[in-house]
């Protein structure tokens, strides 16, 4: 849309200027007469620039271009411009020549040469224009607009002026008007923000335009007042000369202040420049700060970063990684740029000073102006290493010494009290990415933990009966819960055959993944020695046996394996130090506790001589409880224990229920004793009823 | 919650260990650290006093298990003496008794050790 709009403007303005063409030819050729057709196109040739400046002013909008490069766009085409008007003054002389023949008129061609010279002039006018106005609008305040208006305004007036339709003594009004432009004109000039954000070459660039612009549009000014060219662009179009002219003057007036500016502001480009990379790096970094997911690049940036603040030759940081036996902090250079670290290590330390020890005493940064002034880094002028100067930083977090940032110079007193300034506060910056660098790590490394833990709890909760063998005359049921992720609480069901049914329940000490890493041992054990044991002591003897030597010293494992034979309606049982196994019959309630030991505690002789096994007969209703002592052991508030006494009276009020319900029972009564109260081990219940 | 002491007296020859409290996993480090102070002394006939030992768990038996093997190889040993019956009860459960010798009161278990000493 905008696209065409340009075009339905350049087109249009070109259609009036040939418009125009055509009736100066014709005028020139044939005497028309009367002021009427002189108006029309007077009115013509004004709206024919006025969509030239608008098809100028989109184009230009549409692609934006930066200081200096605009000022040199222009030099450009004031060149251009400049090497045109020649070329047609010169071709012009030659054909008024030969076409001088004809009665003083000028032909067609001279006609077109003269339009083409004004139309050429009045666009290069247009351009300056705009150039100036954006040049002046840059970084613009409160009354920017408001003069620029005034001058513009002011402009169109006194080009107004210029036209032949007021009377004779409207020419102080006009020289008036003239004056007040070119007043306006110089406050104007005194816009050049511009200049302060060039950089040291961009400065360069801006005065070699800026200087030559002045020239040019000193010589504009002169061709268009002092040589034939002014009647003829005033034969062509009175405002426009005027346009031109003042134009033109602003030229020489802003170029040449723009100038003078710009050679003022030279001596602090370097400043400006260096303020600039500063915070951009500083920008950076803080940005940085915030995206800290991997060191390496972390540190390296740093470094890379110190170099482009401070100009610096060399730059290397160090992390305290810890003390030795003497005290010395020993660091880890993490990061360097262009040095080595047997240089690094060189120049820190020497027979009898320590650069870092200088830091670390004072607490403050480390500059040395001359190296080899200094006593301190005398021993660097051995070294193969072009340092003049070099500062060393302290990385602080909470009052307490993480690293230092290291920069050197080729020169001497290379750096200045800005560089400190600015490493101080890029130290900052430093340590604060460090300190969250290493925090994600901690936490991915916690998160990854938690995972594992998380795979671990799934996999014990495998290892633990998925599903309880059928007997017709048993009810059996069981629950484990572990107090942490991962517990050393095991039971286990095994059907041996048509009528005999194992269970067992195990404690292993201690608690978390070293118990359940032997928890998942004793499971293996256990499945592979019920096959083949003879009675429930004969598989207590044999898992001793595969305990003993690999369980640690100070661990052992509980267990208490019963054998239910539902044909003798008995059941056998043996104990390793395990709780003892509760038997509810009738009225009475009895703790089955053949002697027997822990696994794990002893070699076999002892073992075998102190593990016993017992039988006792069963009848329909009889409650059989094993459980770990984590439940008994289960505190309230007050830290008392549940005890043995509670966990009999409660089943024996619910003996008369499935096991199902039993369990569930003592379930709640524990988590009613309890309360909210969180110690705890890890608890098993298994319930046998006899149907 | 789980208040635990370790305080050592030495007599003449035999060094006793005072338990107050909870042992469990948490507090058991407290009793290791004192048998290794024992240990690196090479003080080897030890009594522990458990008369104001209110709970042990299996970490805390544990702790007995992981010293008694290098006090016994230097000619020593541990006994414990002055349990309550809870206390008792645990230690009984597990079969420690056949392991260890336990004295209903401190002095027995000090003139056991001067017994053996004497020759």
């Amino acid at each position: 849309m905008s696209r065409l709009k340009k075009i339905l403007l350049l087109v249009t303005a070109i259609v009036l200027f040939l418009g125009i063409y055509v009736i100066d030819v014709v005028r020139n050729a044939v005497n028309l007469g009367g002021s009427a057709w002189l108006n029309v196109r007077e009115i013509g040739v004004f709206f024919s620039f006025v969509l030239l400046f608008l098809f100028i002013q989109r184009a230009r909008a549409s692609r934006p271009t930066a200081v200096p490069k605009n000022i040199g766009q222009l030099l450009a085409y004031s060149i251009f411009v400049l090497a045109f008007v020649g070329l047609i003054a010169f071709l012009g002389k030659g054909g008024s020549d030969t076409g001088g023949e004809l009665s003083g008129s000028p032909g067609a061609v001279a006609t077109l040469f003269s339009s083409l010279t004004a139309i050429a002039l009045g666009i290069f006018s247009i351009t300056t224009l705009l150039t100036i106005r954006d040049l002046v609008f840059y970084k613009r305040k409160k009354g920017t607009k408001r003069n620029f208006v005034a001058y513009a305004v002011s402009l169109v007036i006194a080009n107004t002026a210029a036209l032949p339709l007021l009377p004779g003594e409207s020419q102080l009004i006009a020289s008036l008007l003239f004056s007040v432009t070119v007043v306006l004109i110089v406050v104007n000039s005194f816009k050049q923000n511009w200049v302060v954000y060039l950089s040291r070459r961009e400065k360069l660039y801006s005065i070699g335009y800026s200087s030559l612009l002045f020239l040019v549009f000193l010589a504009v000014n002169v061709l268009i007042t002092q040589t034939g060219l002014e009647h003829a662009l005033v034969a062509y179009h009175p405002p426009l000369q005027s346009f031109i002219q003042l134009n033109a003057i602003f030229g020489v007036i802003y170029f040449g202040m723009a100038f003078v500016s710009t050679l003022f502001h030279m001596p602090t480009a370097e400043v400006y420049e260096r303020k600039q990379s500063e915070l951009t790096s500083l920008h950076n970094l803080s940005r940085l700060v915030t995206q800290v997911f991997d060191f390496s690049d972390l540190v390296d940036s740093v470094t890379s970063m110190t170099l482009e603040v401070v100009g610096a030759k060399s730059a290397w940081l160090e992390l305290i990684k810890g003390r030795s036996d003497q005290g010395d902090v020993l660091v880890e250079v993490v990061s360097l740029k262009n040095i080595t670290r047997q240089q690094i290590e060189a120049i820190a330390v020497n027979s009898d000073v320590s650069l870092r020890q200088f830091v670390i005493d004072s607490k403050r940064p480390l500059l040395i102006d001359d190296v080899n002034a200094d006593r301190r880094t005398k021993h660097i002028k051995k070294l193969d290493v072009a340092v003049g100067s070099l500062i060393c930083v302290p990385l602080a977090s909470h009052g307490e010494l993480i690293g230092f940032l290291h920069a050197t110079k080729v020169f001497q007193y290379g750096f200045d009290q800005d560089d400190i300034d600015v490493l101080t506060t890029f130290a900052d910056h430093v340590t604060i990415a460090i300190e969250n660098s290493k925090l994600i790590a901690k936490s991915l490394e916690r998160e990854r933990f938690q995972q594992e833990i998380m795979v671990a709890q799934q996999m014990q909760k495998r290892l633990l009966p998925q599903k309880i063998p059928y007997y017709a005359s048993l009810d059996v049921a069981a629950l484990s819960e572990p107090s942490l992720e991962v517990g050393g609480d095991y039971y286990d069901f095994v059907a041996l055959d048509t009528h005999r049914f194992g269970v067992v329940v195990g404690d292993v000490s201690g608690k978390g993944v070293s118990a359940a890493f032997y928890m998942a041992e004793v499971k293996g054990i256990f499945q592979s020695l019920s096959r083949v044991a003879a009675s429930p002591r004969d598989l207590l003897l044999r898992a001793n046996q595969a305990l003993v030597d690999s369980l640690e010293r100070n661990a052992f494992i509980s267990l208490l394996y019963a054998i239910f034979d539902t044909q003798k309606s008995t059941v056998t049982l043996a104990r390793a130090g395990h709780c003892p196994m509760i038997h509810i019959s009738g009225n009475s309630t009895q703790d089955v506790r053949p002697t027997g030991m822990g696994l794990g505690l002893t070699h076999e002789k002892i073992f075998e001589e102190s593990t016993q096994e017992t039988t006792i007969s069963l009848k329909t209703g009889d409650v059989c409880i094993f459980y770990t002592d984590g439940l008994t052991e289960s505190r309230n508030s007050d830290g008392d224990e549940f005890g043995v006494d509670r966990l009999v009276n409660v089943s024996v009020n619910a003996k008369r229920n499935s096991a199902e319900s039993i369990k569930t029972s003592i379930l709640q009564e524990v988590r009613n004793y309890t309360g909210n109260s969180t110690y705890g081990d890890d608890m098993t219940l298994v319930v046998v009823k006899i149907l | 919650m789980a208040d635990f002491k370790v305080h050592q007296r030495d007599g003449e020859g035999v060094s006793v260990i005072d338990l107050k409290g909870y042992l469990d996993a948490h507090t058991a480090p407290d009793l290791e650290n004192a048998f290794q102070k024992l240990l690196s002394d090479r003080k080897y006939n030890i009594v522990v006093n458990c008369k104001e030992l209110t709970y042990i768990s299996s970490a805390g038996l544990g702790v007995f298990m992981a010293f008694i093997e290098d006090v016994r190889k230097n000619q020593g040993d541990i006994k414990l003496s002055n349990m309550s019956p809870k206390v008792y009860n645990v230690f009984d459960l597990l079969g420690f008794p056949i392991l260890y010798e336990i004295f209903k009161d401190e002095q027995e278990a000090v003139v056991r050790f001067r017994a053996t000493l004497k020759p």
